[in-house]
C-alpha cells in the first residue's frame, strides 16, 4: 500500500512511518508531498493538516499527535506502543501532558537528522531506533525495572 | 510567518486551547486574530497545526508567508518578541535570587524547576535578549550552591 505524508520528516512522521511498517503494513511505500491536495487517490495520507490520521484536539483541549491518532484508528492497544506514543507526543507537542524525559533527546536527534539526510533516509535510519525503544520498554515492563 | 485566525466565542474550550498553544509557541500578537513568528520549517508546521485546530473548532484560519514593506516593522516585531522573552527571563532571575536563602534541599529543587522553565522559554526565544544569560547565571548559582551539606549525609 502507498502512504503519503508531508515532506520534512520530524519525530511524529518518522514514528508514524515506523508504526505503519512494523504494525500495519509491512510493504508500506511512502511518498512525500507538500500539501494534502497532492496526495494520489491510492495513497493513505497521514501526519499532515487536514487529513484524518493527524493531530486531533478533543473537547477537553488535549491534542493527540498523529502517532496517537493512528494507534486509536487501528485499535493498537499495546501498552508499549502507548509508552512510545508518550515520547513522540512530548517531542512533537511539548505540552507536558506526559512525563517522557526521552522526548527532548529524540527531538534534537530528529531535528539534526532532518538537516543532514533526506526524508526517506530519515525514515530508514530511525526505524531501528524505534525498534530499540520498543525493545527497551518491553524488557523494562517484563523486569519491572530499567533493563541493562 | 503569520497566522490569521478567528475561533468562535463559544464554547470557550477550543479558544483557550488555541490561546495556550500560541502562548507556548511565543508568538508576537500583531493585532486581534493575527500572530506572527519568524519563518522556518518548524514554526510553519506548528502554525499550520494550530490553523487546522481552529478550522476543526468551526473557526477560520490561514497561514501566510508575509513580508513587511519596510525594515522598521520587521525590527519592531523582533524587538517585541525579544522584550517578551526578556520579561520571562527577568521573572526567572528574580525567583532564583529569592530562592538563594532557602535551605539546601529546597534551593536545589527551586534550581531544577527554574532550569526547566528556562528551557521552555529558550524553545520559544528567537531573538535572545541579554537577560537570558543573567537568568541562566542566577539559576546556575542556585544549583552550584545547592551542594550537599555534610551535616545532612548520614554517617
Amino acid at each position: 500500500m502507498r502512504w503519503a505524508t508531508r515532506a520534512g520528516v520530524h519525530i511524529d512522521r518518522a514514528a508514524c512511518a515506523w508504526l505503519i511498517r512494523r504494525f500495519i503494513d509491512a510493504q508500506a511505500q511512502f511518498v512525500y508531498v507538500d500539501e494534502p491536495g497532492q496526495v494520489l487517490d491510492d495513497a493513505t495520507p497521514f501526519a499532515m493538516p487536514g487529513v484524518d490520521l493527524s493531530h486531533h484536539t478533543g473537547p477537553d483541549g488535549d491534542t493527540d499527535c498523529s502517532f496517537e491518532t493512528i494507534l486509536r484508528r487501528h485499535h493498537l492497544d499495546d501498552p508499549l506502543l502507548w509508552r512510545i506514543a508518550q515520547i513522540v507526543h512530548e517531542a512533537d507537542l511539548d505540552d507536558e501532558r506526559f512525563d517522557a524525559p526521552e522526548a527532548r533527546g529524540m527531538d534534537v536527534v530528529l531535528r539534526g537528522l532532518s538537516m543532514t539526510r533526506t526524508d526517506p533516509e530519515v525514515i530508514d535510519l530511525t526505524g531501528p531506533i524505534f525498534d530499540g525503544l520498543y525493545e527497551y520498554h518491553r524488557r523494562a515492563a517484563l523486569l519491572g525495572h530499567e533493563p541493562a | 510567518m503569520l497566522l490569521s485566525y478567528r475561533v468562535p466565542r463559544e464554547p470557550s474550550g477550543p479558544r483557550i486551547a488555541v490561546w495556550r498553544k500560541l502562548k507556548r509557541l511565543g508568538v508576537a500578537q500583531l493585532s486581534d486574530g493575527l500572530v506572527g513568528l519568524p519563518a522556518d520549517a518548524r514554526t510553519r508546521e506548528h502554525l499550520e497545526w494550530v490553523a487546522q485546530e481552529v478550522r476543526d473548532a468551526g473557526g477560520q484560519a490561514g497561514v501566510w508567508l508575509a513580508e513587511p514593506t519596510d525594515a522598521a516593522q520587521q525590527r519592531r516585531l523582533a524587538a517585541d518578541l525579544s522584550a517578551a522573552r526578556a520579561g520571562e527571563y527577568t521573572a526567572v532571575r528574580a525567583e532564583a535570587e529569592q530562592a538563594r536563602t532557602l535551605p539546601t534541599v529546597q534551593r536545589r529543587r527551586a534550581g531544577q524547576r527554574l532550569r526547566a522553565e528556562l528551557g521552555r522559554i529558550a524553545r520559544r526565544d528567537f531573538f535572545p535578549p541579554p537577560h537570558r544569560e543573567l537568568a541562566q547565571a542566577a539559576v546556575r548559582a542556585l544549583l552550584d550552591t545547592g551542594a550537599v551539606d555534610p551535616q545532612e549525609v548520614p554517617r
